[in-house]
């Protein structure tokens, strides 16, 4: 358990530093289970920040998200440090970034927090309907989750809420702190993100008749690609206009070349933290495609991302001995 | 009925692959003609965004050619390529696209024979499967 | 006029009746989202549902359409597609979704005498008769009765069907809503003053489930002077800049125009787009106007609560909830213009 008021505290060591801008975390949303990200400038701001299993949302977004408005005449660029509270795949996505020199480890203070595994926003919401007062949820030692509502208290088995990608998630620790929060979490037990292998097993015929349905709904909004801490380029493929990749229409051809291309850019980049399947308004199980390559990856290249930020990129870097069976 | 044609997209390689197909012609090897090919300095130069688009836009199937492993005119491009078209297929064949449709070759200059034998075989298999369907453009307005 | 009542039994009867007639759209679930799709069977309809994921706004302002095609060549020919003729019922639709419509109706079909009529917009709209459904138990974030209106409201629609038990009642609320029910033939029976009590409590109730209130009085004249307010920057914050919000609106109505083309031949077409992406006000110069979120955010609150309030007189938002539904960040506009009114200037 993450002790709030030790977070505060550190907060505000950090904020009240002077190469310091402002440090990122969360506070209570305007209703039921929501939370927002939160941005403290001052000390008194870190007052209001908190963590417990539903701060789902991945942070390290908001290290390559910032748009700065033009400078005026005369006014310096603030280049102070960014504070991030991160998890271990907030953490990862950092690691990420850095390696791929998106970010300067020197520009950032991170404040590491033990994760063990957040709920599932919509999962929760099904659980719970229509919650119009902010409501806490702590986590207890026997792996339930303490929810108060109402005056009554609702233990539910961790089990039933917790994210699909929690569930196979094997580095809960942030492999890169300024200041870690309680102590690491050993990991017990690991599910296999089950999905894939039913689908894998499946007639090629089957899988597209599977993903098709799929596509076929995207709406184009973008938000997998928003919300995904590592989607940081200027100008993304599916924006440009010469050449331009994908047209603009929305239908099948042109979803499925984006869900294609989004998840391929993600190779062996992606941590996991499922924010894409989260965020999709049209419920596309994003992460099967993520999982799927992360897995492929694993076998064939033994390349993990996001752990060491001296690491060579996956598709920057090779081995004499590849496996090549499918080259004729 | 007309026997389906199958229309393949090779992406090949200025140093090996091209030359290699070069060879095949001017040995006169007879080889199908359905292998359109777009020249390229490497194969590393192949982005995937090319497979893609090249199945959206009306090809059957793509063949990517490169230099033999240590033989890559820039040294490393052709193992990175390996790399990228790795995980690229694999990824298309589990959203249900028939991992046929995108193929590797190494061809080296002198392989002439060899890239007959490869296009042989690539035409075969896309025509068992038929027309590529699943993401092409309609191109209906 | 005189209202009716439908048996529950009956519903599929009259929806297959419909479907042989008309073209009928009406909500269809899919991996649990629900969106207003072209009917040709009853079964497939789900009227389990609040409020559907995309709003119906697609079936008239469709997220692609065909403005004309073209051809390559020494003569060039130029296409204007054939516009769906069919006459169309849209079933099962939401007060607010309705709202919606009669929102987008100045944006597309001018307000004066010789302003340019969108076809595509204009023919689909008139083609449609719209069968409301009332809602019963309203969400969390919903709040119509903000906007002078109610999950009952036949303000928008041509008939509402309102869920009184056993059966449906019905109001008949235009001449367009008349004709449909008279082709139907005798599927309805004469409702009884019995079951108009239960019509209104129900609407009573279901207005009174609502928990979430906007309170808009005065916003248009205080945003006038709140342009530069740092509130919009630390909202903006937050806003990861996905186009959700817009594309959910039932009446968010900003498109983009391509130009799509083969070696052969070609079309222009007409995408919805966000005013959430960069790329909607950047100049081919590489200047763009709006270069921030903080520019974004603001112009998307200043669009409904300002500007189309001052050109229209109508807020253009009809507290469906969607955008606080779904923001990833919590960005809630009720909580946006509940601080707009407490901002000090």
């Amino acid at each position: 358990m993450v002790d709030l008021k030790n977070l505060i505290e550190i907060t505000k060591k950090i904020v009240s530093r002077e190469d310091v801008r402002y440090v990122v975390g969360y506070k209570k949303g305007t209703y039921g289970f929501q939370i927002m990200p939160a941005f403290a400038y001052t000390p008194e701001d870190a007052e209001d920040f908190i963590y417990s299993p539903v701060c789902s949302k991945n942070l390290a977004v908001y290290t390559i998200l910032e748009e700065k408005l033009p400078l005026k005449r005369g006014e310096e660029e603030d280049k102070r440090k960014i504070g991030v509270v991160v998890k271990g795949c907030d953490s990862r996505a950092i690691v990420q970034i850095i390696q791929e020199k998106g970010l300067k480890r020197e520009d950032l203070v991170l404040i590491g927090i033990p994760c063990k595994g957040v709920i599932e926003p919509k999962k929760i919401e099904k659980m719970f309907p229509n919650q119009t007062d902010l409501i806490d949820v702590i986590e207890n030692d026997n792996s339930e989750y303490i929810i108060n509502i109402g005056g009554k208290t609702h233990k539910v088995p961790k089990n039933e809420l917790l994210s699909d990608v929690c569930k196979s998630c094997e580095f809960p620790n942030p492999p890169l702190y300024d200041v870690l929060l309680g102590e690491e979490v050993e990991i017990t037990e690991i599910e296999e993100f089950s999905k894939i292998d039913e689908l894998d097993e499946k007639h090629t015929e089957d899988k597209w008749e599977y993903w098709k349905r799929h596509f076929e709904r995207c709406i184009r909004c973008y938000a997998c690609r928003e919300a995904c801490p590592l989607c940081y380029c200027k100008e993304c493929m599916a924006d440009t206009l010469n050449p331009q990749w994908i047209r603009r229409s929305v239908n099948l051809s042109e979803n499925a070349a984006w869900n294609i291309m989004r998840a391929y850019h993600l190779a062996g980049r992606c941590v996991s933290c499922g924010e894409c399947e989260r965020v999709c308004p049209v419920n596309i199980p994003l992460m099967e495609l993520n999982k799927k390559i992360e897995r492929d990856v694993k076998k064939m290249f033994d390349y993990t991302s996001g752990l060491d930020e001296e690491e060579k990129p996956l598709f920057g870097m090779f081995k004499p001995d590849d496996p090549e069976d499918f080259i004729l | 009925m007309e026997e389906f044609e199958p229309n393949i997209i090779g992406f090949l390689c200025n140093w090996c692959s091209y030359a290699g197909a070069d060879l095949a012609g001017t040995s006169r090897i007879q080889y199908p003609p359905n292998v359109k090919i777009i020249k390229v300095m490497c194969s590393g130069r192949v982005n995937p965004m090319y497979v893609v688009n090249a199945l959206q836009q009306g090809a059957d199937g793509v063949l990517i050619g490169g230099c033999h492993p240590g033989d890559c005119h820039y040294s490393r491009g052709n193992y990175l390529a390996r790399r990228r078209i790795a995980v690229m297929k694999r990824l298309l064949e589990y959203i249900g696209i028939e991992p046929e449709r995108v193929r590797m070759t190494w061809v080296s200059a002198a392989e002439g024979r060899k890239f007959a034998e490869v296009v042989e075989e690539i035409t075969k298999d896309i025509k068992k499967i038929g027309p590529m369907k699943k993401i092409r453009r309609e191109n209906i307005w | 006029m005189e209202n009716l009542v439908l048996s529950k039994e009956k519903l599929p009867e009259m929806l297959t009746e419909i479907a042989s007639k008309y073209a009928l759209f009406g909500p269809i679930e899919e991996n649990g989202v629900t969106s207003f799709k072209h009917i040709s069977n009853s079964q497939e309809i789900n009227l389990d549902y609040l409020r559907s994921r995309i709003s119906p706004k697609d079936l008239i302002f469709q997220q692609t359409e065909t403005l004309f095609t073209f051809s390559k060549g020494k003569e060039v020919k130029v296409n204007t597609p054939q516009i769906d003729e069919a006459k169309r019922v849209i079933f099962g639709i939401r007060s607010c979704d309705a709202r919606g419509y009669s929102i987008l109706d100045p944006v597309f079909e001018g307000k004066r005498e010789g302003d340019y009529k969108d076809p595509f917009y204009t023919k689909k709209r008139n083609r449609s008769t719209l069968i409301g459904l009332s809602c019963n138990k309203p969400e969390v974030n919903c709040f119509c009765t903000s906007f002078d209106d109610s999950p009952a409201s036949m303000k928008n629609v041509d008939i509402l069907f309102t869920d009184i038990g056993e059966k449906y009642f019905i109001d008949i609320v235009t001449e367009k809503g008349k004709e449909l029910i008279e082709n139907l033939g005798n599927l309805f029976s004469k409702a009884s003053e019995e079951d108009g009590e239960v019509r209104e409590r129900v609407e009573q109730d279901a207005i009174n489930a609502i928990t979430r209130h906007m309170n808009t009085e005065g916003v248009v004249e205080k945003l006038e002077k709140m342009f530069n307010h740092e509130l919009w920057q630390k909202t903006a914050m937050r806003c990861i800049g996905c186009g959700i919000c817009t594309y959910l609106c039932p009446t968010c109505h900003c498109f983009d125009m391509q130009d799509e083309a083969t070696l052969k031949e070609g079309a222009r077409i007409r995408v919805w787009d966000s005013c959430m992406y960069p790329e909607y006000t950047m100049h081919a110069s590489g200047h763009n106007p709006r270069p921030a979120r903080m520019n974004r955010v603001r112009n998307r609150v200043y669009h409904k609560f300002s500007y189309f309030p001052k050109n229209d007189k109508i807020f253009a938002c009809t507290g469906c909830g969607r955008c606080i539904d779904y923001c990833p960040v919590n960005i809630d506009i009720i909580d946006v213009i509940a601080k707009v009114k407490e901002a000090k200037i």
